[in-house]
C-alpha cells in the first residue's frame, strides 16, 4: 500500500493505493489519527487506485468518518472501483460516503 | 483441483489472494463481480484463520480450489482454534461498525458455506457463476 495526504486550507485529500487490509491498515492509522487531531474540516479519500480492501481496511475509513463527524468535519470517498466497490455496496458504505 | 500450502502468516495473504483471483477467471461465464466477491470472502476467511485462529505463525494453512463448469469451491484448512462463522450475528450496518464484518461478508458473497471443526478445521465455500448477490 502507498498513501499520501495533500493539504489545502482546511481540506485534505488522502490518496490510498494498492491494498488496504489487515496487514497494511496499521501503517495508515497514525495518519488517520493525525487528521482527526488536526480537526481537518473536509477530507476526500481518493480510492481510485485501491486494488483490494478487507474489513480491517474498511474499519480504518469508517473510523476516520465517524471521528471527523464528531467535531463537524466531512469525509467523502471518491472513485471506489472493482473489489473495493463490491465491499462498499454490500456494507452500504457507497450511500454513506457518496457525494 | 488446485492446492496450495502456505505459512499461516499475513505476509502470504496477497499471494493467496492472487491465486484465488486467478482461479476465478477460469470459471466459465464468471464476470468481474464473481471474482470480486469470491476474493472478498476468501480474504476475510483467511483473516479469521491467521489473525483470530490462534494458530502458531509457523503452522500452515491449506487452500483447495475446485473449478466446476459454473462454480468455484474453496476449502480453507487450518490447525488453529475452531470457529464456525455461521454462528456470528450479522452486524448492524446502520451503526457503521468498524469491525465484526468478516463473517457477514463471507456469508453474503458465497452461495454455500459449511464448516467442519477438527484437525484440520475445514471451511468450504462455493459460489455459482451468474447467480449474483442475493
Amino acid at each position: 500500500m502507498k498513501f499520501s495526504r495533500i493539504d489545502k486550507g482546511d481540506g485534505t485529500v488522502l490518496v490510498i493505493e494498492g491494498v488496504l487490509d489487515a496487514l497494511t491498515a496499521p501503517e495508515i492509522r497514525p495518519t488517520i489519527d493525525a487528521l482527526v487531531e488536526e480537526k481537518r474540516k473536509s477530507i476526500v479519500v481518493d480510492l481510485s487506485s485501491l486494488r483490494l480492501i478487507d474489513s480491517s481496511g474498511v474499519g480504518v475509513i469508517v473510523s476516520l468518518f465517524k471521528r471527523c463527524k464528531a467535531f463537524g468535519g466531512v469525509v467523502r470517498v471518491m472513485d471506489v472501483q472493482n473489489q473495493p466497490l463490491a465491499i462498499f455496496k454490500l456494507l452500504r458504505l457507497d450511500q454513506v460516503f457518496g457525494p | 483441483m488446485i492446492r496450495a500450502i502456505l505459512p499461516g502468516r499475513l505476509e502470504y495473504r496477497d499471494l493467496a489472494i492472487r491465486l484465488v483471483a486467478s482461479a476465478c477467471k477460469l470459471v466459465p461465464n464468471s464476470g468481474d463481480d464473481f471474482g470480486n466477491e469470491v476474493v472478498s470472502a476468501f480474504s476475510e476467511a483467511l483473516n479469521n484463520v491467521v489473525i483470530h485462529g490462534g494458530a502458531s505463525p509457523e503452522e500452515e494453512v491449506e487452500i483447495e480450489i475446485d473449478l466446476g463448469d459454473d462454480r468455484l469451491t474453496l476449502r480453507l484448512k487450518d490447525y488453529g482454534m475452531s470457529f464456525d462463522l455461521r454462528t456470528v450475528s450479522p452486524p448492524d450496518l446502520d451503526a457503521l461498525p468498524e469491525s465484526g464484518m468478516g463473517a457477514f461478508i463471507i456469508m453474503s458473497f458465497m452461495d454455500h458455506v459449511s464448516y467442519e471443526a477438527g484437525t484440520p478445521n475445514t471451511l468450504s465455500m462455493t459460489k455459482v457463476a451468474g447467480k449474483g448477490l442475493q
